[in-house]
C-alpha cells in the first residue's frame, strides 16, 4: 500500500471504529449470556452456565428453533432448483427481453420487505395458507432469491462455453452435456447461495412476523416479543445459538469458496 | 442415460433449443410472481374502507385512503422521520464503510483480509433482532454504559428508545451491505493508477479524491441505494431500539394492520412506500446506471 502516515492514520481509526460498532453486540451478548446474576448488569455477577442450562428445559424456546430451522429448509429445497436453473439461462443465455426480466428477477430486492410480507400475507389469507410454516419458508425464498441467482450466475459464467461445445462435439446428447459439464462446473455457487438463503431464513424476522400467528412462531419472533416485556439473560442465552449458527455459516462459506470471492470484481 | 436422452429429445426436441432459456427462468418467474400478486392484493384492499360499526372492509372501490394517507400529519411525520433518517444513516455508513472496504481490499496482509471480513458477514449472518438486542443490554437505563457511567457518579443517561439510538442501530445493520456493495469497485480500480497520481505529485488526499473516489461511482451508487432503500422501510431497529416513540413507514403500516385493524390505510401506506421505493431506486438507476447491482451477462 502506498500512502503517507495520514493517510494510515485516518484509514485504521475509520477502520476500527467500524470494528467496534459490528462486533459489539455479538460481544456483549456473548458476555451477558455467562452472567452468574439474575439481570444483565455491568460489571458481571460473575461467570455461569446457568441461563444456558435454563434454556435447555424451556420448551417454547426450542421449538421457536425447530421452527426457524424448519423455515430455513423450506426457504433452500425450493431456492436450490429454481435459483440454480434462473442462474444459468441469466448467464448463459441471451433471454429477451434482457433487460426487463433482469428488472422483474430483483422485484424481491426493490419491493421493500413490508410490502412484500404485507402483500403475502394477503395473498396466502385468500388461499387459506396463514397458520402454517411452509409458506414462510416459501416467502423468505422469494424476498431472498435473487442471492441466489447471483450466486449461481458466478459459477456459471466462470465456465467456459468452449467446454460444453467441446462435449457436444465429441457426441454428447444435450442432457449428458447439461448434467456432466454444466451442473458440476456451477456447484460452488449452488451451495455458497443455498448457504446464504439458510441463514438469511433462519434470522428472517420482519416477513416471519407478519406470516405467523401466536401457535407458530419462528425464534426471531420469540425473541422481539419477549424483549419487549423484560430483558432477562436467558434471551441472550438462546441468542447464542444464532451467533453460533452464523459463525459456522462464515467458517462454511470461507471453507467452500473463500471468503475472498465476495471482493473480487465483475 | 441412453433411454433419458431419448426421452428428453421426444419430450423436448432439438427444434425446440430457443425456448430452453425461457424454461429454466419460469421457475424463478412464476416465484417472483407471488410478490406481484401480493401487490394486487394490497392495491386491491387500499381502495377499500374500514366500516367501524362491522370491522369489514367496504365492497365498493374509493379514493378516500388516499386522501387520508396524504392528508394526516401523523403520517406526513413519520415519513418524513424515515427519510431524514434514510438520508443521514446512508451519509454515515458511507464514510464508514468506504475506509473499511478500501483497507480490506488493498491490505497486503492475507490475514487483515480475512479479519475484516469475519468481523464484516458475523453481524450480517446474525440478523437484526439479536444485534437490536445486543444494543439493549450496552445502552439501556441499566444497560453496561449506565452501569459504567454510575461507578464513576455519573447519573444515568437516557440513551435509549430515541432518534439518535435508533440511527446508531440502522448504521451498525447496513454497514455490511454498504462495505460488500463497494468492495468490488475498489478492487476494479488498479492500484497503480493510485501510485501514478503519487508520483506526479499529488498528495494522498488529492490521489483519493480525484482518482479513486470517481472510479469508485459504481460501487458508491450500489451501497448507497441498497442502504437508502433499506433504511427508508426498515422495522426492526425503530420498533426495537426506538421503543414506539420513533415509529418509521414500516411500524406505521404494521400498526394500521395489527393495532388499528385498518387494512385499508395500511395497504394504502404500503403501497406508497413501494411506490416511493421504486422511484428512487428507478431515478438513481436512470441517473447512474445500475453499478454493482447489474444482473445481466458479462459484457
Amino acid at each position: 500500500m502506498t500512502g503517507s502516515l495520514g493517510k494510515s492514520v485516518v484509514l485504521w481509526s475509520v477502520v476500527a471504529c467500524g470494528l467496534v460498532i459490528l462486533s459489539a453486540p455479538t460481544l456483549v451478548v456473548l458476555g451477558a449470556s455467562f452472567t452468574a446474576g439474575n439481570i444483565i448488569a455491568f460489571p458481571p455477577e460473575g461467570l455461569s452456565l446457568k441461563w444456558y442450562s435454563r434454556i435447555a428445559g424451556a420448551g417454547d424456546l426450542w421449538n421457536a428453533f425447530q421452527r426457524s430451522l424448519y423455515v430455513a429448509f423450506v426457504c433452500t429445497l425450493a431456492a436450490i432448483p429454481v435459483g440454480t436453473l434462473a442462474g444459468i439461462a441469466l448467464a448463459k443465455y441471451a433471454v429477451r427481453p434482457e433487460r426487463t426480466i433482469q428488472v422483474y428477477l430483483l422485484l424481491p430486492f426493490t419491493i421493500p420487505l413490508i410490502g412484500s410480507g404485507i402483500g403475502l400475507m394477503l395473498l396466502f389469507g385468500d388461499l387459506r395458507l396463514l397458520g402454517q410454516l411452509w409458506p414462510v419458508g416459501i416467502a423468505c425464498c422469494v424476498i431472498n432469491l435473487p442471492f441466489m441467482i447471483w450466486a449461481v450466475m458466478a459459477s456459471a459464467s466462470a465456465l467456459d462455453p468452449e467446454l460444453e461445445l467441446a462435449a457436444a462435439s465429441c457426441g454428447a446428447p444435450p442432457l449428458s452435456t447439461f448434467l456432466h459439464v454444466t451442473l458440476p462446473a456451477v456447484v460452488p455457487g449452488v451451495i455458497s447461495g443455498s448457504l446464504l438463503m439458510f441463514i438469511l431464513a433462519l434470522n428472517e424476522f420482519l416477513v416471519s412476523l407478519l406470516l405467523v400467528d401466536a401457535r407458530i412462531v419462528t425464534l426471531p419472533v420469540h425473541i422481539y416479543n419477549s424483549i419487549r416485556s423484560i430483558i432477562t439473560p436467558d434471551l441472550a442465552a438462546i441468542s447464542v445459538v444464532f451467533i453460533a449458527c452464523a459463525a459456522a455459516a462464515v467458517l462454511l462459506l470461507d471453507r467452500l469458496v473463500g471468503l475472498e470471492i465476495f471482493l473480487k470484481s465483475k | 442415460m441412453d433411454a433419458l436422452e431419448a426421452a428428453a429429445a421426444v419430450v423436448w426436441p432439438a427444434r425446440f433449443a430457443a425456448a430452453v432459456p425461457y424454461l429454466m427462468l419460469a421457475p424463478a418467474v412464476l416465484l417472483v410472481g407471488l410478490l406481484v400478486i401480493g401487490l394486487a392484493y394490497i392495491g386491491d384492499t387500499s381502495l377499500r374502507t374500514l366500516d367501524t360499526s362491522t370491522f369489514l372492509l367496504s365492497d365498493d372501490y374509493t379514493l378516500a385512503n388516499y386522501r387520508r394517507a396524504l392528508s394526516e400529519s401523523l403520517f406526513r411525520t413519520v415519513a418524513a422521520r424515515s427519510l431524514q433518517a434514510s438520508l443521514i444513516v446512508t451519509a454515515v455508513t458511507l464514510l464508514l464503510a468506504f475506509p473499511y472496504a478500501y483497507l480490506m481490499v488493498r491490505t497486503p496482509s492475507a490475514a487483515l483480509r480475512k479479519l475484516l471480513l469475519i468481523a464484516l458477514f458475523l453481524p450480517f449472518f446474525i440478523g437484526q433482532v439479536v444485534r437490536a438486542y445486543g444494543w439493549l443490554i450496552i445502552l439501556g437505563n441499566q444497560g453496561m454504559v449506565n452501569d459504567a457511567l454510575s461507578l464513576v457518579g455519573v447519573a444515568p443517561l437516557r440513551l435509549l428508545y430515541n432518534y439518535p439510538s435508533v440511527l446508531f442501530g440502522l448504521i451498525q445493520y447496513m454497514l455490511p451491505f454498504a462495505v460488500l456493495m463497494l468492495a468490488p469497485a475498489l478492487t476494479a480500480i488498479p492500484e497503480e493508477l493510485e501510485a501514478a497520481a503519487h508520483s506526479l505529485g499529488a498528495n494522498w488526499l488529492r490521489a483519493f479524491w480525484h482518482v479513486v473516489l470517481p472510479l469508485a461511482r459504481p460501487g458508491l451508487v450500489g451501497a448507497g441505494l441498497v442502504v437508502l432503500t433499506l433504511t427508508l422501510t426498515d422495522f426492526a431497529m425503530p420498533a426495537i431500539l426506538g421503543g414506539g416513540s420513533q415509529d418509521f413507514i414500516a411500524n406505521a403500516i404494521y400498526d394500521q394492520f395489527f393495532r388499528t385493524s385498518d387494512q385499508g390505510l395500511g395497504a394504502t401506506l404500503a403501497l406508497l412506500l413501494v411506490a416511493a421505493g421504486s422511484l428512487l431506486v428507478g431515478l438513481v438507476l436512470y441517473l447512474f446506471g445500475a453499478g454493482t447491482l447489474a444482473m445481466g451477462r458479462r459484457r
